[in-house]
């Protein structure tokens, strides 16, 4: 990546360098950046795009559980003496991870993260007899887009056009965040429909560009541009798509005055984040915004971040591997940040991802798309060194095996698993259908990890 | 005073009249009986006398020469005056020593003018004569009818020399009411109709004094600036001046079989070893050629549809080497204008695709060391939802069929993934020769080769497809590629499916139905005598000219159009302003081309580097809190609206890496906002030429007059002017979103 990464990484600098100046004018500092609120909560969902393999992520450590994965999973079976046995809670020796997670193997031991097993999407409690015979399910069970939409907006219909985060901020925003100066829900992976409410929208930021544009030209006339700019924005030519571009360019001018007011009061944190880590510098956008609660007037937060390529057909050992190194290293890294600030027991991160992949390899040492998962939940707020929910029967054709090649029919659904955590977030008994219409089809909407 | 002076302006009268009822034959006779002569009289006169001759009558733009003779003085030479003042003045016109008399700019106040000649040696004696002052001969050097497409009318401009206020435009010999541009161009004030086949003959008259017609001319029927700078910012990677006027002289249908015709512009291998810069990663290398096509490939249209392929027939840089890339674009910009039944072969066959989704070195289902596998599904179920026939059965409109229950009708299940699945396996990478390696996999790349089939690999077991259709059990991996591809591509959703997505990759976002269907039909047939399904060339042409797209032409409030992704915008404003590529220096080559794409990168994209292959944004796409789809506003958000504005601050400084922009004083838009020295005309100008570059001449006042108004304000500083209005243009809404 030599060069281009360099060249990359030069030029977003001089970028940087121009905000600063750029943004003089706002640069008022505010007194109550560093203050603290009294009841500040936050999620953080950290989406792992493609369709992360689970069946990789948390395997059998006994005897018979292992020997069956490595039968099964032959080229792509990692060997058992490289596992990460889980301790916490957990029987001795049943359950281990992947390798790569050491950061939250060791979070798992200390109770800060827990385990959900075979967690999917589903419209009502289903069992594999059900799904065979024409129960109603997701529509496009195994396509990247559907079950991300599906994950984000937790309701009956891929086709609903909020997610459950915006669905959140619409019932909460008021409740909580009355004089905010900015969204409720904040994006550090650009805009998803989770983010997105009927009256709520999010705030993008592009991690480590949190303020305004460069401008060039000399203070005063930058001064006098942005106006003419932001006039301009005010001309309601009656397209549909320009007028909608001048709602998000005027909402842009506000969150960044806003943002960067608010980040300049306070020292940076000491917490060191991995360097060259996409997800890492995504977490560390958001911990710096958390810094900052206070100033923003945020007494509730939801962040999305994400990573992308878990989709692996292919070479799976090296691909996956390597993604979840960069997951581990960076979320542990957000924790500490979340410990160095004091607000660990009010931040709750959690992974979602599309769909998990087949139990069986195919030709190409990789796996294709499946549906049940397995998911990580961390916070010193999480009920951790658990496990929650239900492990699938790891046989293909078996009791929970959609078909035959290892597509677990979900124990949990994946309602269940977000109205838990919006259970914790603030979202009460009389909301939660609002939030969740489908919540109703299940008989057990907290699964008490949190 | 003198007889001398009666007798000459008796000539002159005559000769006045003379010219108005027949011109010179009569005054040339009128000239024989002796006027101007000094021999006219029979008593001979010894007092001295001045004569004055002239023509009498001058028109502006051209001079007269006077001629005075002195008789009994012992000099003959003379001063001039202008109505009593030497030598004359700029109001009254000049006279030089020798009696050339230039009229002044405009007809002087007082007409005719007397021109008096003084004698030297005898100051107390003079002679007269008046001049008449008469408006210029107008002429005509070119005559145009600019029409929108589809249109039978325009607005005539006419341009030539001479032209003075009251000059009047004749159509057809009848006069037309005309507005007065400039003293070179006049326009009709209301739209002329012209069919472009029948002549339509014009002419100018200029107002007494000395009223006089121009030359006929026939006017020429060209596209307009709003029509043709439009198609190409649909069709191109942006209008530049020179493609602007090319295309309003041949029209817009001539202009896209020019496009047809011209060969692809394609990507060179990347060398080996690659150039220093790309020692230790080709992508650099691979961004470069991209972007010198995009930037100044004459194949535009051909690029911009492999553009919008790319983005639906998707590989990344992120897991493709950039070798197959380079390979896959050639590939994609070759198939352009082919039969979409070749373009989704060559893509199913590129080791590009093949890299990405996984059909290289698919191996039938079987026991690998005791493990059973399965058929790799990645490109089979892609193929089918993103690239052919959606999840959805489509109507030709574009609608979704839906069942009694008022439910969408999938389009096909699991197990036929896993059918098409075995149908694709066997294939490879091909020998260096392009041959069937001995091996599988063959781990040895050959990108410029499509994949070959090793048969030993190839799933024989028969495969159940759509609608029916079945492969037989034991055929070769081709026969199966042939019959799975064939039973896609016989899908009637492939019309609807692709067509749609083409023209929300290059003319709207939300077309209507209509739209949709009038463009898939000639999907389905392209109306030759061969009924051809799937001719692209025909579909690129229906698209591009059809109703809905061309309606913007006319109706600049026309509610359609699609935001700019990061690639066009950059590549639009490079081309419109005419950036240029430097280098780095001596020694270096087209491989630093590559820099627009670090000046984009932040906005979430780069040629061939999305993060998946559902595109750096999905055609279903709705934009939050609206029920508007608009894909590319899936990378639009409160952040990269604000690296946006960056990026236009960088665009407009001249700051991208080994390019060069010239925005300077004495750039051509610098002389503009300063060649009248009045802020509000030369800011005015400035806005106007951006306008016509950057918004087909359509930029509505509500925007310019904010823009002219700051801009105005701008004192002392051209190239200050030109980059804040650049930047109040590029960077507004109105601008961002193509329409």
């Amino acid at each position: 990546m030599g060069v281009d990464r360099r060249t990359f990484i030069k030029y977003a600098s001089l970028a940087a360098a121009g905000n600063a100046a750029a943004l003089r004018p706002f640069g008022a500092l505010n007194a109550l950046a560093q203050g603290t609120t009294p009841d500040y909560k936050a999620l953080v969902c950290v989406f792992l795009f493609g369709g992360n393999d689970a069946n990789n992520t948390l395997i059998p450590f006994d005897m018979a559980g292992y020997g069956n994965y490595a039968t099964v999973r032959g080229p792509i079976a990692i060997a058992q003496n490289q596992l990460l046995p889980l301790v916490g809670s957990l029987s001795p020796n049943t359950f281990a991870l992947n390798p790569s997670l050491p950061e939250i193997a060791a979070l798992f031991g200390s109770s800060n993260v827990a385990m959900v097993a075979n967690v999917g999407t589903l419209v009502a409690p289903t069992t594999k007899a059900q799904y065979q015979s024409g129960a109603t399910v997701p529509t496009n069970l195994f396509s990247h887009s559907d079950q991300q939409l599906e994950w984000q907006n937790a309701a009956k219909s891929g086709a609903t056009q909020t997610g459950w985060a915006g669905r959140i901020a619409d019932q909460l925003g008021s409740a909580y965040n009355s004089t905010s100066q900015v969204p409720m829900i904040t994006s550090v992976a650009g805009d998803t429909l989770f983010c997105n409410g009927s009256a709520s929208t999010p705030v993008s930021v592009s991690p480590g560009n949190l303020g305004g544009a460069q401008c060039s030209e000399g203070i005063t006339e930058c001064a006098a541009q942005q106006a003419t700019a932001q006039a301009l924005l005010s001309f309601d030519s009656g397209l549909t798509l320009v007028q909608a571009d001048n709602t998000i360019t005027s909402n842009a001018y506000l969150y960044a005055k806003t943002l960067t007011a608010a980040v300049q009061s306070v020292p940076s944190l000491n917490t060191v984040f991995p360097s060259l880590n996409g997800l890492a510098a995504q977490l560390k956008q958001i911990a710096q915004i958390i810094q900052v609660r206070a100033a923003l007037g945020v007494n509730r937060q939801i962040f999305f971040c994400g990573v992308g390529n878990f989709d692996t057909h292919s070479n799976q050992l090296v691909l996956q591997n390597a993604l979840l190194a960069q997951m581990s290293a960076a979320m542990n890294a957000f924790y500490a940040a979340t410990v160095e600030m004091g607000v660990q027991n009010n931040v709750t991160s959690f992974t979602m991802s599309d769909f998990s992949r087949t139990f069986q390899p195919n030709s190409n040492t990789g796996t294709d798309h499946a549906w049940g998962s397995h998911h990580i939940v961390m916070g010193g707020a999480v009920k951790g060194g658990q496990m929650y929910g239900t492990f699938p029967t790891l046989h293909l054709g078996g009791p929970d095996d959609s078909g035959t090649n290892g597509r677990w029919v979900p124990s949990t659904g994946s309602v269940q698993y977000a109205a838990t955590l919006a259970s914790w977030f603030g979202v009460n008994a009389a909301q939660m259908p609002l939030v969740f219409p489908n919540i109703g089809s299940f008989t057990k909407p907290n699964l008490g990890f949190v | 005073m003198t007889g001398g002076m009666d007798l000459r302006n008796l000539c002159g009268r005559f000769r006045l009249n003379g010219w108005a009822i027949g011109l010179g034959l009569l005054g040339g006779g009128l000239g024989l009986t002796g006027c101007g002569s000094s021999t006219a009289g029979a008593v001979v006169n010894t007092q001295p006398q001045v004569t004055v001759n002239g023509a009498g009558q001058v028109r502006l733009g051209s001079t007269a020469q006077l001629s005075a003779t002195v008789t009994n003085e012992p000099t003959t030479s003379v001063t001039w005056q202008v109505n009593g003042v030497a030598g004359g003045s700029a109001a009254l016109g000049t006279i030089s020593a020798s009696g050339v008399y230039t009229p002044p700019a405009a007809l002087p106040a007082t007409n005719p003018v007397t021109i008096t000649a003084i004698s030297v040696s005898a100051p107390s004696v003079s002679g007269t004569a008046t001049e008449a002052v008469w408006n210029p001969l107008p002429t005509v050097t070119a005559a145009v009818i600019p029409q929108d497409y589809g249109a039978t009318s325009g607005i005539l401009t006419v341009t030539g020399t001479g032209f003075v206020a009251g000059a009047q435009l004749q159509v057809g010999g009848a006069s037309v009411l005309t507005t007065m541009t400039s003293p070179t161009t006049l326009q009709a004030t209301n739209p002329v109709v012209a069919s472009g086949v029948t002549p339509v003959v014009v002419d100018v008259v200029n107002p007494d004094p000395g009223s006089a017609t121009s030359p006929i001319t026939n006017a020429q029927v060209q596209a307009s600036l709003h029509s043709t700078a439009r198609l190409l910012d649909q069709a191109t990677f942006g209008p530049t001046l020179t493609d602007i006027q090319h295309v309003e002289t041949v029209g817009l249908p001539a202009y896209l079989n020019e496009q047809f015709a011209v060969p692809t512009t394609l990507e060179a291998d990347i060398t080996t070893p690659p150039p220093t810069l790309c020692t230790n990663n080709t992508i650099p290398c691979q961004q470069a050629e991209w972007w010198q096509v995009a930037l100044t490939g004459q194949d535009q249209l051909r690029q911009r549809v492999a553009l919008a392929m790319s983005e639906m027939f998707v590989i990344s840089t992120n897991m493709v080497n950039a070798r197959a890339v380079t390979a896959y674009q050639n590939m994609l910009a070759n198939d352009a204008f082919a039969n979409f039944s070749t373009t989704i072969k060559d893509v199913t066959l590129s080791t590009g695709m093949g890299a990405y989704l996984n059909m290289l070195n698919s191996a039938k289902p079987g026991v690998v060391n005791g493990v059973p596998q399965i058929a790799n599904e990645n490109y089979a179920r892609e193929l089918m939802q993103l690239f052919t026939i959606g999840l959805y059965m489509l109507n030709q409109d574009g609608t979704l069929q839906l069942d009694p229950s008022g439910n969408p009708i999938p389009t096909y299940t699991e197990a036929q993934v896993q059918a098409f699945a075995r149908a694709y396996t066997g294939w490879t990478y091909a020998t260096a020769t392009g041959g069937v390696p001995t091996s599988f996999p063959n781990n040895t790349p050959n990108y410029d080769a499509p994949m070959a089939a090793v048969e030993s690999q190839h799933d024989l077991i028969a495969k159940t497809l759509l609608n029916g259709t079945t492969l037989s059990a034991g055929q070769t991996s081709g026969q199966d590629l042939a019959g799975a591809l064939a039973n896609l591509f016989s899908h009637q959703n492939v019309g609807p499916f692709v067509c749609k997505q083409l023209i929300q990759h290059m003319v709207t976002s939300n077309p209507s139905s209509a739209y949709v269907s009038r463009v898939a039909a000639v999907f389905a047939d392209d109306g030759t005598a061969q009924h051809v399904r799937g001719n692209m060339q025909a579909v690129v042409q229906a698209m591009l000219l059809d109703v809905e797209a061309r309606a913007g032409d006319s109706n600049p409030s026309f509610n359609g159009g699609h935001l700019r992704e990061p690639l066009l915008y950059m590549a639009g404003v490079m081309r419109g302003l005419g950036y240029t590529f430097v280098g780095a220096g001596a020694g270096t080559g087209a491989e630093y081309y590559y820099t627009p794409s670090n000046s984009i990168s932040p906005l979430g994209q780069r040629p061939y580097a999305s993060g998946s292959v559902f595109n750096f944004f999905a055609p279903e796409y709705v934009i939050p809190g609206t029920t508007t789809n608009a894909p590319e506003f899936g990378i639009e958000n409160t952040a990269t609206a604000v690296l946006r504005l960056s990026l236009a601050d960088n665009l407009v400084y001249n700051r991208v890496q080994y390019f060069n922009v010239d925005l300077s004083a004495t750039s051509a838009l610098g002389m503009m906002a300063s060649a009248t020295g009045n802020a509000t005309t030369d800011s005015t100008n400035l806005v106007n030429a951006l306008s016509n570059l950057f918004m087909h001449g359509q930029m509505p006042t509500q925007l310019s007059a904010p823009i002219i108004a700051h801009v105005a304000t701008i004192l002392n500083n051209p190239a200050e002017r030109v980059r804040v209005a650049t930047y109040l243009v590029i960077t507004s809404s109105f601008y961002k979103v193509e329409h």
